[in-house]
């Protein structure tokens, strides 16, 4: 995998470690590695809450050279959707949706997977709300 | 879309043929399925959020239960993470053990599927014929491990204690190379069970990688991906990864037979090693200790039903601040949107068991 490929995209294109950071255009940083480079596999989508905004992992792999790539890009409420890219995109977008409220902007089916349809917060979110009154162990704050 | 003619069926969630609570929601033209949605979470635990809040010790026993037919794999995974994370060496006795019980736990977990599958193609004799033998290596871990199935038996730095009754093994490894051979003639060329199978549900080995699917299933398809010949664990063994080009529900059902053969064949090296490397001899970390440096974290393992992978970023507090499990069987289920499509509805079921889902999975 070449680097400068990335760049000639993404002018602002950090790596540490293994990590390639980029700040923008997810999309077509992944649409370069699928169609140039055989990443032909998307193993997963993560995300974490950093406090003000919420990372994305995106781990591609290619079977052919048994190679890695890793991306990562910050986002605060919205986002890329890979959905045309990978079918199996749309199975993590609708999780990290679920669990963090991330909107994928091109997926048209998200909705809510684990929680109730009419849940309201994001399990994930480190803002969270602890004392929800829905949940039954938290009676105990009900009645104080 | 839905027409006059058309029908919404809802298949599951509670069903003797769902293994578990999987609810479809199928669209019929006639018996021929327009579209497939499935609709899971049903047997969500919170798994991710719980670890936020426990240390690492108190999590470990929990990750048996992601998926309850192969706990073992969700043991290694997390103990092999943070002993990765604290620079932690297993000893060369600790790393046999592991394998053995592996491949002991992937055997069960593959007969079951034996007799599950056969079971959705409505013939009830394999079932208890797997079931029997699955037994033996269940009664085995309990002996060992005091657990049929939730065995939190890997603990982080090596084993909860020593190895034993290898005996058990040996007779395992007897009786199932005979029975293996039975299956096979009651089951592989079977008329009605290949009527079923052959050219049913095939997975393009392009399908497969848009949708993620890894371990047998994509083995089926022709693609020669298997963890274990890079993972560490493994050093030493000598098998074969089980690639089969048939691409449909037959060749996944076939090579799940082979695999069984090859694990086999893994259990036996592990078995005569065992016997030659003398006492345990392992170094635990302490679990009430543990605070794995601040940093990310990420180790994956050929599970069962495909890849599975740990991901856990640390503050260098004593809990991890992020956990993400990957598992196989959650793009396997979104595999279904596009492998049913087309296909009969008597045909949904075969499909969906040949892909070996379980929902504890799925939901985490």
């Amino acid at each position: 995998m070449n680097i400068e490929d990335i760049k000639n995209i993404v002018s602002e294109c950090d790596i540490e470690d293994n990590k390639i950071c980029v700040k923008s255009r997810i999309y077509d940083v992944i649409k370069c590695l699928k169609n140039e480079y055989s990443f032909k596999i998307l193993k997963s989508i993560t995300a974490i809450d950093l406090g003000d905004e919420i990372e994305l992992l995106y781990k591609l792999f290619s079977v052919e050279d048994e190679e890695e790539a890793l991306l990562s890009i910050k986002v605060k409420a919205e986002a890329e959707s890979v959905v045309d890219l990978f079918d199996s995109a749309r199975a993590d977008e609708n999780e990290i949706y679920d669990m963090f409220g991330i909107q994928f902007i091109g997926n048209e089916d998200l909705k809510r997977l684990y929680m109730p349809e009419n849940w309201e917060g994001f399990p994930l979110r480190k803002d969270y709300i602890q004392d929800d009154t829905r949940l039954a162990w938290n009676d105990d704050c009900n009645n104080a | 879309m839905t027409t006059a003619t058309t029908l919404k069926l809802n298949l599951g969630p509670q069903h003797p043929s769902t293994h578990g609570v999987l609810r479809l929601i199928l669209e019929l033209d006639g018996e021929k399925i327009l579209s497939c949605e499935p609709d899971i979470g049903y047997l969500h635990r919170g798994m991710e959020k719980m670890a936020e809040g426990l240390t690492y010790i108190q999590y470990l026993p929990t990750v048996d239960r992601i998926d309850y037919l192969a706990g073992c794999f969700y043991s290694e995974l997390l103990c092999r993470t943070v002993e990765q994370a604290l620079g932690a060496e297993l000893s060369e006795k600790v790393k046999i053990i592991r394998v053995t019980l592996l491949e002991l736990n992937r055997i069960a977990s593959h007969l079951l599927w034996v007799g599950a599958f056969l079971m959705d193609l409505g013939a009830l004799s394999p079932f208890f014929y797997a079931m029997r033998e699955r037994e033996m290596i269940l009664r085995y871990f309990e002996k060992l491990t005091g657990q049929r199935m939730m065995y939190n038996y890997f603990v982080f730095g090596g084993v909860r204690k020593d190895i034993d009754y290898l005996e058990d093994i040996e007779e395992i490894i007897n009786v199932l190379t005979k029975k293996i051979d039975d299956y096979e003639k009651i089951i592989t060329d079977n008329p009605i069970f290949t009527a079923r199978t052959i050219g049913k549900g095939i997975l393009e080995p392009e399908l497969a990688f848009n949708n993620s699917i890894t371990g047998v299933n994509l083995r089926a398809s022709g693609i020669n991906y298997d963890l274990r010949k890079t993972d560490r664990l493994y050093e030493g063994f000598e098998f074969e990864p089980v690639i089969l080009y048939e691409k449909d529900s037959w060749a996944r059902y076939k090579a799940r037979i082979l695999e069984l053969r090859e694990s086999l064949k893994i259990v036996e090296q592990g078995i005569s090693r065992l016997k030659a490397v003398g006492k345990l001899d392992q170094k635990l970390i302490n679990p009430l200790t543990i605070k794995l440096p601040e940093g990310e974290y990420y180790s994956e393992i050929e599970a069962p039903r495909g890849l599975a992978s740990i991901y856990i970023m640390s503050k260098g507090e004593d809990k991890p601040y992020r956990l993400k499990w990957r598992t196989g069987s959650y793009y396997a289920v979104n595999l279904l949107r596009r492998l049913l499509v087309g296909e009969y509805l008597n045909d949904a079921i075969a499909i969906a068991g040949s892909l070996d889902i379980i929902l504890p999975e799925v939901d985490k």
